[in-house]
Formats: C-alpha cells, structure tokens, sequence
C-alpha cells in the first residue's frame, strides 16, 4: 500500500519535473550556462587534488627506478617506456617509480631477482659536465650518460650532498613546483569564476521561472468563477503563489543543480580514485555501503520529522495569528486562561518535534562523520601495506585522504536535500493542480456592445444554483424596459443578491437566459458586458490606496468626475475632512473608515463608472438615516434615463419603482407597482405592514 | 578594529540580550554541559591529523610494521566514535537548550499579547505582530543556539590549531594562514550588505503576499470593474521588484562561498609552494605537511564561524529589540493592588466621563453623565462617529477611562477584579470575530460547561436551528477558512447566541443584529427581553424599531448626551430622535 502510493508519487514527481523544465524554456540559455560551468567547476575542482598529487610525486618526492634493456622487447615495457619521461643511461632505462606499470608484489619479486628492475630508488637529472664532475668529486657514486647531460645516482646518495649543490641538481623539480602551484592557483581561480557564474545563471533562471509562474498564477485564479474562488480559501490561493512558488526555487538552486553538482563531485572523485589506483579504489568502495544505507533509513526519519515540525509551526502560527485577531473576544469573554493552556499545548508539540527533528540530524550527522573515519582509517591502513610493498607512492596516498574527505562532504547534506526536494515536489504539485483547473466563465462573446445600448434587461426562465441542484432562482421570468427602474424584495434568502451577480455573469445560469437590448449576455464579451452593468454590492471592499484611487479604481477617470460621484452620493463632505481629502491613503480593508462610508465609497465608485446600467444591492445599509435620506433624494437624478435593479429590505425605500419584484424561496411570487401589490394584499402587503407595524409600534 | 568591533557586540548584549539573561541561567547546565562536549569533540578533532601524520611518517621512513600502522587506524576509528558521541551531545545540550529558550519565549510573548489592550492592536498589526513572532525569534534561536556554538567552537579551534601549527611549524604556518583572516572580513562585510538586500527581498515579499491577498479578496469588485488588466499590471510591478531584490542578494550570497572556498584554496596552494620546498630540502616530513594539511582545512570553518557569529549575535540583537518592544509595553489595562470581587449587579453610575483616543485632540465622549440599574435595558441612537462604540467599550475595560469616572455599585471600575468584571459584562462586537472551529465550539467559548439545554436555548433564541438544518454537519459544522461559509447574519447570530450563554449581568449588543433581517430581529429581541428578565442590557442601533423594546433611550451627540427618556418622551421632543422617528414615519406616510 505504502509502496503503490510511492510509485504513484514518483509518477507525478516526473511530471512536475518535466513541467518546470518546460517553464524554463525561456532561459534555456542561462541553464545551458549554469551546466556548462558545473562541468567546469566540478573538473577543476577534482583536478585539484591530483595535481597535489603529481606534484608530491613527481617533484616533491619524486624518486626514479631503472629496467634492464632487455625488457623493452615487451610491450608494456617499451610503451610506457615512449609515454614517460625516461633518460637511457647504458644498459638501463630509468624511468619514475610511478610509473612502472607493475601492481602486484609477485611480479615486481620476479624482476627484482632477476636484476632486470632496480631495487633501489635512484634519482635522475639533466645537467652540465661541470656540474656532474663537481659531484663526482665528493666521492658519491652516479652513472653518467655517454654525453655528459644526464646523471642518476641513488637517492640515499643525493641526501649526502650540501645544500647548494643539492639545490642545483633538483633545480628542475624546484621549477615544477612552482609552475604546479602557479597551475593550481589558476585551478582555483577557474573554480571561483565558475561557480559563482553557475549559482548566478541558475538563480537567473530559477528567479525568472518563479516570476513567470506567479504572473501566471494570478492571471490564471483572477479569470476563475466566483464559484471556484468561493469555495477554495483566499489563504490558500496566496500561499500557492507566494510560499509554494518559492519552493520552485530549492527545486532549481538546491535540488537540480546542487544535486547534480554532489553527483557529480562522489562519480567524480570515484572515477579519479580509480584512476589513481584501481585496487585501493576498491577498498575504499567497500567502505561506501554502511553511509548509503544510512542514507536512505535517515531520509525517511528526516521527512517524517520535517513534515511533523512543519505541521505544528502551522498550527502555533495559525493559533497565534487567529487568537490576534480575535483578542478583543477573548478579553470579553475573559478567557485569557483557556487560551493560555491551549496555547501552551500546542507550543510544546511544536517543541517536541523540532527535538525529535534535532536529534534526527543530530545523530545522522555525527555518524556520517565516523564513517568517513573508518573510510580513511580502511585506505590509509591499505594504502601503508601497498606503499611498503612499492606499489603505491606516497602522493597516491594523501591525494587518496583528501578525495575520501571530498567524497562525505555532499553525503552529509544528501538527505537534507531530499527532504527539500520532496517539499518542492509538493509545492509544484499544487501549483499544477490549480493551475490545471479551469472554471473559468468562458468568454466566448464576439458581438459587440451596441455603441448607444439602451439598456433592456430580461430574465427569461432562469434557474440558477451555487452547488448542485439547491436552486436559489427557479424559473425566474421579467422585464425591465430601458430607463425602468425594478426592485426586488423578499426576506433573506430569497436569492435577491443572486439576481444581481448573474446579470453581470460573476456566475453563469444553469438554464434559460438573460437578455441585454435583446441579446443574451454571453453573446457579449465578458469585459463590455461588464462595463455596462455595475452593481453596488452589499459587502464592500477597499483596497490599499488613496480615495481617489479606490473610486477609479484603475480605469482612467478624471479627478472631476470623482469627486462628482462622491459628491452625489454624499460621500464628499467627510471624504473632505480627511487629512489629505481625496489622497488620504485608506488602511488595510478601510479600517479607518466607518461601515457606513467605506459604503458611500462603494456607491460612489459605480457611480464614477457611469454604466448603462446600475444594480444597487442593499447599497445604503449601514449608512444612517439622515444621511441615507440625502443620498435617496440625489438618487432620484442618479437613476433617470438608467435602467436600474434596487434591492432592498426597507419598502419605503423602494415604493415609486416602476416595477416591485417579490421574491420568495428562489421564485418570483408577486409583481407590479406598490399600489398595485398593497391592493393584492399577499406577501409584498405582509412584509410592508410588518414594518409599518414594527415602526409605529 | 577587533576592539571596536567587541565593544559593539558588547553593547547591544547588554541592551538586547537582558531579556534573555533569566533563560539563559535556566539552562546554564545545558550550556555548561553542552560546551564540555564541544570541547571534548573539538580536542578529538584535534588529534585526528596527528594519526595520520604518524602513519604516513612511518610509512615514508621507508621500513615500518603493517601492524603498528593498523593499531594507529584502529585508535583513530576509536576517537572518531568518541568524537560522534561528542558531537550528537553538544548538539542534545545546546540546541535543545535553545530550542527550549525559543519555545518558552513565544510563551511569555503569547501570554503577554493576551493582557495587551486594543489601543496596542491599534498600532500593531496582525502582519507585523505575526513577524516578530515567526521571523525574530527564528533569529534568536540563532543567536542563542549557532551564534553560541560557532563561537565556542571558532575560538578553541582557532587558538588550539594556531598554537599547534605555530609551535611546530611557525613559518610555514605564518605564511600559510595568510588567506583565513580575510575569510572573516568578508563574511563580515558581505553580512552587512546582505542584512540590507535580505531587508528588501522580505519588504518585497510582503508587497506581493499583501497585493495577492487583497486581490483575491476583493475579486468580485475586480471583476465587477473588469479590472483584472490593471490589478495584474500592479502585481507585474510588484513581482519584477521581489526579482530584481532577489537577485541583488544573490549577487552577495552566490558569491560568499566561492570566495571561501578561494581563499582556503590558497592555504593549500602556499603550502605546496613552501611545505613543499621544505620537503624537498628535508626540513619537513611528508607526515607532517599532511597533518598541516588538515589542520588548515580545520581552520577555516572557524574564519566563517567568526564571522557569521558577529553577523547572528547582530541579527539576533535587532530581533532581540523587537520582541523588546513588545514585551516592553506594560498592559494599559490591568488589576489594581488587591482588587475587588465583582458584586451582583446592581447598578452602574457614569460620572462626568470624557474619552480621547491616543494621539488625537478631538475627545469622543464629553462630560457623560448617566446612571443604569439592574433589570433596565438602555437603547443607544446616535450618528455615526457620535461615540456609541466608545462608551460601551470603557464599561468591560476594554478601553480604559480615567479612574473614577464609571461606579460598578458604588465602587470604582478599576478596584474591581478585571476578568469577574468582564465576566459579568458581555458584549457583542460590531464585527463579528469567530474562531476557526466548530459552530458548537464557537458558541461555548464563552462558557465551556454550559448544559446541553442552555445551549439549545440560545441557539434557538438566535434562531440558528434553522440554519443549523441545512448545514451537513450541523452544530460540528467548522467555520472559517476550511468549512462553509457563513452569511454575515449567521455569523452575526452565532456571535450573539456566545454572549447569550455566557449569562451576563450586563449585556451589550452593538449593532450586533445589523445584517439580520427585520423579522428575525423581532422575534430575537422579544425573546431576549423575555430570557434576560431581571437581568441589565444596553442595545445600540440604527434602528427605531429596534430601541423599542428599552426603557430609556440615550441619544448620544458628539459624545454627550443628546437626548435622553422612554421613547414616548422623546419621539415628543424636537431633536435627533424625533426626527430619525419622523423620517421613518414619513416613509410610513408615503407608503399608506
């Protein structure tokens, strides 16, 4: 069970995988780049302990051996022979002890005893006949080549010499340790220059990647139907696009390439042990299980641990977040104690997985640690057998110390990246999944608005309901000629708001149609349709910004027109004693303004974009009576010549509409002038003397 | 330099850190337990080169036993345990310790921010709030925990490998180290300009969490405007800055481990020049160039720790001070020296009472004077911004009023016990707050053991067990984010049946019933007055019909009293409530 959901993780995994890499399409270029100087980084930097390793051998400790003549009939003998570095001095060709191709004790015995291979170690060097005869003078023993530039004497011999002279017969090896390190220096620059254009290019792309994603995010969920974007929390759709999108990130810095990068460092100083020396290579593989094992049993342990401390920093955060806001009921209810030990129970499961999650990496850590020790302990105790054997220089061995040091270091931080590259996977994973979904209203209009639409509206047998089949309107049938002014009325719940919201096509009917000057609304485009029928709505939102802005809202609307609009709607006069009038800046969500004028503000921004035709949702509620009076008088001029739906609950606000709709349960049960439905004396004649009665009770 | 540069750390210790000194005594033997282990690791890690160079001495003299070379590795692998021991307990000791301190602190700031009055939450918002309580202490932690280790961990290392290399090897080692100290530097520097891009990275990421958040809730105006084009040209602004931030810190970031790996790269590099020299001349066994080898590789997380130490303890500091400032506000409201149990109630007298909020001159209420007695129920009326909310607020001491001015009984407000004063003052909120619970949940959090029967009695009062029929869940039915949503006159109602259960001497509702519809709130103020019978409830409304069922009428005008009687009194005389009376009885008029 646990394994089929495994494999159907690494399905998706794949996808998501494939999906991002397609976003990053667009700086394939910077990719290719941060490639590229990975191989460059990785090369150099695995580049460098060979390096130590050649120069320790062939120049610091560099000591030669000579083979018989004879031998050069083999193969083997005379190719390495015409490879390497060799001086023919007589009967014996003297060639660098790392190079004898030899690798076992056996044979290096048999050659030995046979006198066809030195025993001694020698050492060779390209000279003058005035400096080989100066040696010759103090007495030590050196064969000479024939033309008097090459000498070779014992390498206990040359310890003999003085410091001068000494100086001069190594000159040569003095001058390649200066070109190594100058070479290993360039090595360092190299690795400098690469690594810091990789982790700039890849940021690049990952940085555009992320950009690319929340712009579309956002352009994607904003197209959504208010159906979709009702039923999914606002929190939710700001973490996709902030705190998931950022795990894309880790995807490309800290998984793909840093993953690669310790790929290709362990493969990389594998294949340099192997070429180094094969049989220690081997050894020191053997000692490589134990940490792989490690690995994977920690990977599970650091994912659970991870998971269960991310899940209680949500719950301490939510917690702390929710009790902020709700601090005032806590104080009214004196609950402060409640909330206290709830608090602190949360706080201490959160303590005690970030424990368990310290000890996780606390112990993984240390041990990974010790292996490496064993690692080396294993080859350095090895490597002294095969060293004392001669078949392995001592460069080979400290080359061998740094790799295995080289090889832990990406182990230490694999499982680390795994537990990331898992979130990462499961913040691609949402951020497909909704980008995936489509609920869009679908914008199918073509037709043109009319340049002078009269504004007509009709509903002809629509029904309509949110969730399946609850209808709020059934079989919804009337006409409002241009110019008419309707209201609906009916108690809460009667699906009066929802009349509104279909009009504009926030949400589309499930059957039947609606009619703008003849012609159903989705034969329009969507943003035409819209700009002609703007509704005041019962909840009001504000955004940061100024007045002005608020009003306009982002169409380009004169300062004038603005301030018309605030002016009919009464809004003008305390818009006015704000500090800085119409660019006071209104705080987060209009928490400086009173319900009642972040209202009026409402009002006024339909007004301002001036639509064909207006709905007004209960749009003077919280505004009190003397000032909804005022707005009720310039209201008369507002709707003249407009075609307009009035929701209400207040009757007296709505009695000289041309057209009164009684809604009851989704159904239009009365309709006609007040006159007209007082003297039918049905529901419309209930709800009016229920507030009449209530008013003068 | 380093002198000015202690003297700096120094002095935001003493300023910053004293809120930590009382945790830090606490698990002073976490500490002291956890740097004996850090010690011992360290000396171990110490020992590690010497092996090695022992062997490869041994090794390179040319005849050695195989044996010898195994019993080395063999004690090595033994040190190596006892360094994983070692270092799986300072992690235990350290960490856990501040672990522990972080944990314990978010306590006493939580419990703190429950005494903090809402002049505080005036000025904090909930983002910012969140952000110390989130960001800051993560840097604490920091500070108290990996600023502590680096720090002990850099100065042994450091001094114990300087000695080590320098009694033995003091001019390869005076030339080698020449790269490390600007290990430090640069860490130093980078951190400062990285303080400031990281500065900008999260002011940007709050820019576009902010701007998503709104757009998102307040789609439907976006949508109704057709303005999704502009909100997502905004957003395009917003998002090109958090790139443009990023990248300037990854300028700075990116390029810090390079340069580290650099400059080591360096040590190396001098010591193959003249270690190697000296081989070569025989002043210097190979064992021993190795051993130096490592003990360079040793020094330079030191370097790094030193400077990431200085940057930690500096960023722990600056969060230090604003938790500081938090913690630093004293509860404006809070119990006098021994205070009073709260009496039942009998009557409350307001005596010339005057309000002005902080930082403004205007005064919203003035020179208020009144008096309620038990089993009366006072309608408030007034235009908006006339101080309704105001007053009702200084009654539970939600806000707090000059001392003196309000009697519970005969006695001061403020010489009564806070939480019992509350108790038997409820209040419903003009907005409505609930917790991401269950319905039933919500309601009871007022009263966690009330009876079944008082709670199907509020709910029934509140006429929830209608709504309550079509929720799946019913009363289990979660509200908030993950569960249904609610309609403003449901939440309104589930608000109030909170307050109804808690049973208050006094009841305060303002304009709690807004957005319930005119039937309805008949029904649920008869059947309050009916519930609530000898019991005190003060009613603020738009509403005439509402402020029907009180006994008195208060008028408030520009935080005095207007007009004050029955509703027969004052629907006679001239003034605001005549005339809002007469408005509605105009319409009246019209409508007949």
């Amino acid at each position: 069970m646990k394994k089929e959901k495994s494999t159907v993780e690494n399905k998706y995994n794949h996808k998501v995988i494939s999906r991002l890499f397609k976003m990053a399409a667009p700086y394939r270029i910077w990719f290719i780049v941060a490639g590229i100087s990975l191989i460059f980084a990785s090369g150099a930097e695995l580049t460098l302990p060979i390096l130590l390793q050649r120069t320790i051998d062939r120049n610091i400790m560099t000591e030669w051996s000579w083979i018989d003549e004879s031998l050069m009939e083999e193969e083997l003998w005379s190719e390495t022979v015409s490879e390497n570095e060799h001086f023919v001095l007589g009967s014996k060709v003297y060639l660098r002890t790392v190079d004898i191709p030899l690798k076992k004790d056996s044979e290096i015995n048999r050659l030995r005893e046979k006198d066809t291979l030195s025993s001694e170690a020698w050492y060779v060097f390209q000279s003058n006949k005035a400096e080989l005869s100066l040696i010759l003078e103090t007495g030590i023993q050196m064969e000479v080549s024939e033309d008097n530039t090459t000498g070779a004497l014992l390498l206990s011999d040359l310890k003999k010499v003085d410091q001068e002279l000494y100086k001069q017969i190594r000159s040569s090896d003095f001058s390649g340790l200066r070109r190594n390190t100058i070479l290993y220096f360039i090595l360092l620059t190299v690795i400098l220059l690469f690594s810091f254009v990789q982790i700039y290019s890849m940021s690049w792309t990952s940085q555009g990647v992320m950009k690319d994603l929340r712009l579309k995010m956002l352009s994607h969920i904003m197209n959504q139907s208010l159906r979709y974007l009702g039923e999914t929390p606002v929190g939710t759709l700001v973490s996709r696009i902030t705190s998931d999108v950022e795990t894309i990130n880790e995807f490309f810095t800290s998984v793909t390439i840093s993953i690669l990068k310790d790929l290709a460092i362990m493969i990389g100083v594998l294949i340099a042990l192997w070429v180094l020396n094969p049989m220690l290579a081997a050894i020191t593989i053997i000692t490589i299980p134990p940490v792989l094992i490690a690995t994977v049993v920690f990977r599970n342990m650091a994912r659970n641990a991870y998971r269960s401390q991310r899940h209680w920093i949500g719950k301490v955060n939510g917690f702390i977040s929710e009790h902020i806001t709700g601090i005032e009921v806590i104080q009214i209810f004196g609950q402060e104690k409640r909330a206290r030990e709830e608090f602190h129970h949360n706080n201490r499961s959160l303590l005690d997985a970030s424990l368990s999650e310290m000890y996780v990496f606390a112990i993984f850590r240390p041990l990974v640690d010790l292996f490496r020790s064993i690692s080396m302990g294993v080859v350095i105790y090895w490597g002294a057998g095969m060293f004392g054997r001669g078949i392995l220089t001592l460069g080979v061995l400290i080359a061998f110390i740094d790799l295995i040091q080289k090889f832990y270091r990406p182990v230490m931080d694999m499982s680390e990246k795994f537990t990331i590259m898992q979130s990462a996977m499961a913040g691609g994973e949402r951020i497909f999944q909704i980008l995936d979904e489509d609920h869009s209203i679908v914008d199918s209009g073509k037709d043109p608005l009319p340049e002078n639409i009269s504004g007509s509206l009709e509903f002809r047998d629509v029904h309509f309901a949110y969730k399946n089949d609850d209808y709020v309107l059934k079989n919804l049938s009337f006409k409002a000629k241009a110019g008419d002014n309707i209201a609906i009325v009916g108690y809460t719940g009667a699906g009066k708001t929802t009349v509104a919201s279909l009009a504009t096509r926030l949400w589309d009917i499930q059957s039947g149609q609606i009619l703008l000057d003849q012609k159903n609304i989705k034969d329009y485009p969507l943003q035409s349709l819209r700009q002609t029928i703007q509704s005041v709505q019962q909840d009001v939102f504000l955004f940061a910004g100024t007045v002005a802005e608020n009003i306009a809202l982002g169409s380009d609307i004169p300062m004038e027109q603005i301030r018309k609009a605030a002016e009919q709607v009464q809004a003008d006069p305390f818009i006015q004693r704000m500090e800085n009038g119409y660019n006071s800046l209104i705080h987060e969500r209009g928490s400086n303004l009173s319900a009642g004028q972040r209202q009026l503000l409402s009002f006024a921004r339909v007004l301002a974009h001036n639509p064909e035709v207006l709905i007004l949702d209960e749009a003077t509620a919280s505004i009190d009576s003397e000032t909804e009076k005022l707005v009720q008088n310039a209201m008369d001029k507002i709707l003249k010549g407009r075609t307009s739906l009035v929701i209400a609950h207040r009757i007296s606000t709505i009695q000289k509409a041309d057209k009164i709709l009684v809604l009851s349960q989704g159904e239009l049960v009365e309709q006609g002038t007040h006159e007209e439905l007082i003297a039918r004396k049905d529901l419309y004649y209930k709800l009016y003397k229920l507030q009449y009665e209530s008013k003068s009770a | 330099m380093t002198r000015s540069l202690f003297l700096c750390i120094f002095r935001i210790m003493l300023k910053e850190y004293k809120t930590l000194v009382p945790y830090l005594k606490k698990y002073l033997i976490y500490y002291i337990a956890g740097i004996f282990c850090l010690v011992i690791t360290d000396a171990g890690l110490l020992y590690i080169p010497q092996f090695i160079k022992k062997a490869i001495n041994s090794v390179s003299v040319g005849a050695f036993e195989l044996s010898l070379i195994g019993r080395y590795m063999i004690q090595m692998v033994m040190l190596a345990i006892l360094i994983s021991i070692g270092r799986f307990f300072w992690r235990f000791f350290i960490h856990g310790a501040s672990r522990r301190i972080e944990t314990e602190l978010r306590e006493k700031i939580f419990y703190h921010l429950l005494d903090m009055s809402s002049a505080f939450y005036g000025e904090h918002k909930t983002g910012d709030i969140m952000a110390r309580m989130t960001n800051d202490m993560k840097a604490i932690r920091m500070a108290s925990g990996m600023a502590f280790v680096a720090f002990i961990d850099g100065l042994f290392m450091a001094l114990a490998i300087l000695v080590i290399l320098f009694t033995s090897y003091s001019r390869l080692t005076l030339i080698t180290i020449i790269p490390l100290p600007f290990i430090t530097i640069i860490v130093l520097f980078a951190g400062k300009m990285l303080g400031k891009r990281f500065k900008r990275v999260q002011e940007a990421y709050s820019a576009i969490s902010e701007r998503v958040q709104e757009s998102f809730s307040g789609i439907s105006v976006i949508k109704t405007f057709t303005q999704e084009e502009h909100f997502l040209n905004e957003f395009g602004r917003d998002n090109d800055e958090y790139w443009a931030a990023n990248m300037s810190l990854i300028r700075i970031w990116g390029f810090i481990f390079p340069v580290v790996s650099f400059l080591s790269g360096i040590t190396v590099c001098l010591l193959l020049l003249y270690g190697g020299s000296q081989l070569m001349m025989n002043q210097l066994n190979p064992g021993n160039f190795v051993a130096v080898m490592s003990y360079l590789a040793m020094l330079i997380w030191p370097m790094l720790g030193a400077g990431f130490t200085v940057n930690l303890i500096q960023r722990g500091g600056a969060s230090l001070k604003r938790i500081n400032q938090i913690l630093e506000v004293e509860p404006e409201i809070s119990n006098g020296e021994s205070p009073r149990d709260v009496p039942i109630f009998k009557e409350l007298t307001v005596n010339s009472l005057n309000y002005t909020f902080h930082g403004s001159g205007d005064s919203v209420i003035n020179d208020l004077t009144l008096t309620l007695r038990a089993g009366e129920t006072l309608g408030i009326l007034g235009k908006t911004g006339s101080g309704k909310t105001t007053f009702i607020r200084l009654l539970p001491r939600i806000l707090e009023s000059e001392e003196g001015q309000i009697h519970y009984n005969g006695i001061p407000l403020h010489s009564l016990e806070l939480s019992s004063l509350r108790s038997s003052i409820a209040m419903v909120p003009q907005e409505t707050i609930l917790f991401s619970r269950s319905i039933r949940e919500n309601i009871l959090y007022s009263k966690e053991d009330a009876s079944e029967e008082e709670l199907a009695r509020v709910v029934h009062i509140s006429t929830l067990d209608r709504d309550l029929k079509n929720f799946p869940d019913g009363m289990e039915t979660q509200v908030g984010e993950r569960g249904v949503s609610l309609s403003g006159g449901q939440k309104q109602r589930i608000a109030f049946a909170r307050a109804l259960l808690a049973d208050p001497e006094l009841l305060i509702l303002d304009d709690a019933l807004s957005a319930v519809d005119t039937k309805t709130e008949e029904f649920i103020l008869k059947e309050l007055v009916k519930l609530r019978k000898g019991k005190t409830n003060i009613i603020i409304s738009h509403r005439v019909s509402t402020l029907q069922v009180s006994n008195k009428i208060l008028v408030l005008r520009k935080g005095s009293i207007g007009q004050y009687g029955s509703h027969k009194e004052l629907s006679r005389q001239d003034g605001l409530y005549k005339r809002i009376f007469d408005l509605q009885s105009m319409e009246q008029e019209e409508q007949s």
